[in-house]
């Protein structure tokens, strides 16, 4: 199946979601990724790091965004797709992630339409755990 | 105490090549770690992020983090991907250190990181930022 993006503009809101980030998910991204860092996995070591429990890994909370751009734009993202994120707030066990987007500019680029959006993922209390900026072309 | 590599390597170390093939398994274990009822129908690719995290994770290994009680953060990410990988297809990554410096008594070091597939040709690159809290040089 395609999807047409080429009437997307400056403006548009991606369609985000929330994801709770629970310690099973966690686990499950330790065996995907092969990152058994203890500060994910160990609540006894964790709790003497500066963070005091376990986190999630900084690449599972990315990985949300880019599930949204992968169904925003699925004909292409995979295909050309950059991003470049900053990790600003570490996401613990239990926590709801929001996940957000919008275009904010429409450009040409060796006969390609690309769209320039910013993106990342939101804790409940509003601080944003990923955010950035990804490039995707439109068709 | 071993002394860990993000200290002693200087700009332009190379690290790998890894094998970065992703195999079934771990595409499953991926789903499961990311996925919901929004998530898109991969068929049989694999989202590039996660063999960026599989290229990551033998980084950190190789410059001596995951030893030694460091306290690492994964401050920043960068991604590009000129096509879709399937999951079990062959590639090697190769890590080039882009930066490396101790501010503060922080530890910055940047990992450029070029993934190709069996024909050798480039299908994506990563920078991975890294800060490794209160290591001296």
């Amino acid at each position: 199946m395609t999807t047409n993006n080429s009437h997307r503009s400056a403006g548009d809101v991606l369609t985000g979601f929330e994801r709770q980030i629970t310690q099973d998910r966690v686990d499950a991204y330790a065996e995907a990724s092969g990152d058994h860092n203890p500060i994910h996995l160990n609540e006894e070591y964790a709790s003497t790091t500066q963070f005091g429990t376990r986190i999630a890994h900084g690449m599972l909370s990315l990985a949300l965004v880019t599930e949204m751009l992968a169904s925003e734009f699925p004909d292409t993202w995979h295909d050309g797709g950059k991003l470049k994120v900053r990790f600003s707030a570490p996401v613990f066990p239990g926590e709801i992630v929001t996940t957000y987007g919008e275009i904010t500019g429409i450009s040409e680029e060796d006969g390609q339409i690309i769209a320039t959006c910013t993106i990342g993922c939101k804790k409940t209390d509003g601080t944003d755990a990923v955010s950035g900026r990804a490039t995707v072309a439109l068709e | 105490m071993t002394v860990p590599l993000i200290s002693t390597a200087t700009v332009g170390h190379e690290f790998g090549p890894y094998d970065v093939t992703i195999p079934t398994e771990r595409a499953n274990a991926y789903a499961k770690a990311v996925g919901g009822a929004e998530s898109p129908d991969y068929g049989d690719s694999l989202a590039p992020t996660m063999v960026v995290a599989a290229a990551l994770t033998e980084l950190i290994e190789d410059l001596g983090l995951f030893s030694g009680g460091l306290q690492t953060i994964h401050a920043g990410q960068e991604v590009s991907w000129t096509r879709p990988v399937k999951i079990g297809e062959k590639l090697d990554a190769i890590g080039r250190l882009a930066a490396n410096s101790v501010r503060r008594g922080n530890h910055f070091a940047t990992v450029s990181v070029s993934y190709k597939d069996s024909t050798g040709s480039e299908i994506g690159t990563s920078s991975t930022t890294i800060i490794v809290i209160g290591e001296e040089s």
